[in-house]
């Protein structure tokens, strides 16, 4: 469901997993960012972003993912994605993004190679 | 090296007593050029995003000058904003406004100090209050490329001095050229990876839709490529009803869109008459423009409220043939930080690219429903056909006294012809012919529940049969009421049967075949003929005929036409021939139909021959006039023929 928008964050002893829901532009991307930012503040730099619920992307919402791979990569932190179809998947290479974060098909993956 | 950017105390005193001792000079130059280095390098391989960058900016340029206190703002053009990115002490601020104007003489200041500020630029900078009480500003430095503005610095008080020095000020420049540049590559790389993303996009796409089978499908997943290619945050498809002139919605995003249209009628929008669009044009003459013209159109926000007072730009769908097949329509194009941005010509080249990949993909996905449609469509066909071939007796009882002969022809799609000899307990005879609207599997089912309600009824018992237990000659007015009973029940079940067209003409004849006397009940059926043995004819029912049956509830029938019975008194060498409209409606190569008249020549010409001649005559009449025209309806004939 594109419509609504959402995000969860699951907070475990080494890492942390934000999900989202909707279409990631800027409005969801910006609340994005700024879980990402608050749990790098709180000291989690394992991150797992799980997008399963996300089936739309927009540059922005690239842009935002490429941000907090900065943020993770200047604190030698790391970013696992999961749950992404192949067209996400493919544009993700594309863009660059899987040079500096894992793709994993699903969660489990995802976490245990942080 | 001592860093000057944390000066302590003791330095402070000194700095107070030696100021620019020719040491100190020294230190902070070396200093300085070490941190330009370090900038420049930040600049060439940092982030893409300024904005993270902009904290380090300003710690160099405060560190490098010996300031303690400043701020960076980076200008958005299209939000006619300065965004304050970094500042020390670290505070959030709002964005504070700028007006072109403005703008314009901010870019002719290399340096504006607290203590002169330019007349035309007095108003921003009371909007700046908070801002300039909270750091101190003293000094303000537009940061530019050539023409273009790109934000500012402000610096706080000067660490033990009123002003920069000359040198100073120059050291300022180039730092402020710096950060510039910084601003500069970072819009260079978000545009550049913007760019990477939509022609990506456009080439993922595209292959990706034209590949989706369900036009359901297809039209969602163009509405959602469009709004992510533009950056968009809302979209919609609406495709063209050439017949009606009309747009007709498909599909929003978000779906919830749709409701808004739909309160402002925008469901379906008339295309026909030429739109001209003049300034405070709606959306929906936008929209009928596009199609009208077939080019794009824009539609400033605010507008109207159809799309929620949406930025809009809506483009063409072409399909194969050139015609317009819809529009793709995309609003509010978003920015970073939550402003909306106008749409540029790149992105109607962009969505005009799009919308004929899109036109391929909705045309591929139109012309697999249909072949499906098609598909299933003769296999029900074809299933119909066994349903209604099996209803049609094979074989046709004897009756005494009496000769019977059928004919059914199915000619092109199913329709719902039916006839029947059913041979009641009472000894008598039920002959039923009948037509039921529609084709294909509706129509089998609804001669399906007719055929069985007929039978229901004719097996529930009969009145006629006297107290004693013998059959006797039946009182022609109950045998009346219980025929036009009969026909409202079965009007009745049909008119309840749920399909959409559910009525069907029927002609039923009671025959007791020991005094020959035929009760018939016509409900809206081709008056069945009746030849008698000297060559003279009449039409049964034509003057009683009620409505056909499932057309109208029962409480209706009444007021319109009522089901009435008749008799007639058959005698030796009487032919009646019941038929259905597909023998009078049969059409030859000049497009003329066969129509009763033949019908009454044929059955006199042939009417001493018996039953299964009579048929197979009039059958071939029929075809001889057919010729090589085509036929779209079933033929049936039944013959009675009294011996």
């Amino acid at each position: 469901m594109l419509d609504k928008f959402d995000i969860q964050i699951r907070e475990e002893k080494e890492h942390a997993v934000i999900e989202t829901e909707g279409y990631l532009n800027d409005a969801l991307g910006e609340q994005l960012a700024e879980k990402a930012h608050e749990l790098i503040q709180n000291g989690y730099t394992q991150l797992v972003i799980n997008l399963e619920k996300t089936s739309l992307i927009n540059s922005i919402g690239i842009s935002i993912l490429i941000e907090i791979i900065e943020v993770l990569t200047e604190r030698e932190g790391a970013l696992n994605f999961c749950g992404l179809s192949s067209t996400q998947e493919r544009t993700f290479r594309m863009m660059a993004i899987a040079k500096y974060a894992g793709i994993f098909p699903d969660e489990e993956s995802a976490v245990a190679n942080l | 090296m001592k860093d000057p950017s944390k000066p302590t105390s003791e330095d402070s005193l000194q700095a107070d007593k030696t100021q620019n001792t020719a040491e100190q000079t020294m230190e902070r130059l070396i200093f300085s050029l070490s941190e330009l280095e370090h900038l420049g390098q930040t600049v060439i391989s940092g982030h893409s995003n300024f904005n993270h960058s902009s904290k380090t900016y300003l710690r160099i340029t405060l560190g490098t000058l010996q300031v303690t206190r400043g701020t960076i703002l980076r200008y958005h053009p299209t939000r006619q904003n300065l965004e304050v990115v970094a500042s020390a002490p670290d505070a959030v601020f709002s964005p504070l406004a700028v007006e072109p104007d403005e703008v314009a003489n901010l870019l002719q200041h290399p340096f504006i100090e607290r203590a002169a500020i330019p007349e035309s630029l007095e108003q921003f900078f009371t909007r700046s209050a908070k801002l300039i009480e909270t750091i101190d500003v003293h000094l303000w430095v537009p940061l530019k490329i050539q023409d273009e503005f790109l934000g500012l610095i402000g610096l706080g008080k000067f660490l033990g001095r009123e002003a920069l020095e000359a040198w100073e000020k120059e050291l300022l420049t180039t730092l402020a050229h710096q950060i510039s540049i910084a601003i500069a590559y970072s819009q260079m790389v978000e545009g550049i990876q913007s760019e990477k993303f939509r022609l990506f996009m456009l080439a993922e796409s595209a292959p990706q839709i034209c590949q989706l089978l369900q036009p359901e499908a297809a039209a969602e997943q163009v509405v959602h490529q469009a709004v992510s290619l533009l950056d968009a945050n809302a979209g919609a498809l609406m495709l063209t009803r050439p017949e009606q002139q009309q747009l007709e919605m498909h599909f929003t995003f978000p779906e919830t869109l749709v409701e808004d249209i739909e309160e402002h009628n925008g469901l379906v929008i008339p295309y026909g008459e030429e739109v001209s669009v003049p300034p405070e044009a709606t959306s929906a003459d936008v929209l009928k423009s596009v199609v009208n013209e077939g080019i794009p159109g824009h539609c400033p926000p605010k507008s109207d409220t159809l799309f929620g007072g949406k930025n809009l730009m809506a483009v063409p769908i072409p399909g194969r043939d050139g015609d317009v097949l819809g529009v793709l329509v995309v609003g509010d194009k978003e920015e970073r930080g939550g402003s909306i941005a106008p749409f540029t010509d790149e992105d109607e080249i962009l969505l005009d690219s799009f919308a004929k990949q899109a036109g391929v993909a909705i045309e591929n996905a139109h012309l697999h429903q249909e072949a499906l449609e098609a598909r299933q469509l003769q296999a029900e066909m074809e299933e119909a056909r066994k349903i209604q071939v099996n209803l049609i007796p094979d074989m046709l009882p004897d009756i005494p006294g009496y000769e019977i002969a059928g004919h059914y022809e199915p000619r092109g799609p199913v329709g719902g012809d039916y006839y029947d000899c059913i041979a009641l307990s009472t000894g008598y005879w039920g002959l039923a012919i009948a037509d039921v609207s529609g084709k294909g599997m509706q129509a089998a089912l609804l001669m399906a529940t007719l055929r069985a309600g007929l039978i229901s009824e004719l097996s529930r018992g009969d009145t006629t049969v006297v107290e004693n237990g013998e059959q006797d000659t039946p009182d022609p007015a109950v045998l009346y009421t219980e025929l036009a009973e009969m026909a409202l029940t079965l009007n009745s079940l049909l008119y309840a049967s749920g399909t959409e067209e559910k009525y069907a003409t029927f002609f039923y004849s009671h025959l007791n075949p020991e005094t020959d006397i035929l009760t018939t009940l016509n409900a809206g059926h081709n008056p069945p003929l009746l030849v008698r043995a000297d060559g003279t004819y009449k039409w049964l029912g034509e003057e009683v005929g009620g409505i056909p049956l499932g057309m109208f509830p029962n409480d209706m029938v009444a007021n319109i036409a009522d089901y009435e019975a008749e008799h007639v008194q058959l005698a030796s060498g009487d032919v009646v021939v019941y038929y259905t409209d597909g023998v009078t409606e049969t059409v030859n190569i000049e497009d003329e139909y066969y129509e009763e008249d033949r019908l009454v020549e044929a059955s006199k010409a042939c009417k001493d021959s018996g039953a299964e001649a009579i048929r197979k005559y009039l059958h071939d009449s029929v075809m001889g006039f057919q010729g090589e025209a085509d036929q779209f309806d079933d033929l049936t004939l039944l013959i009675l023929r009294k011996q």
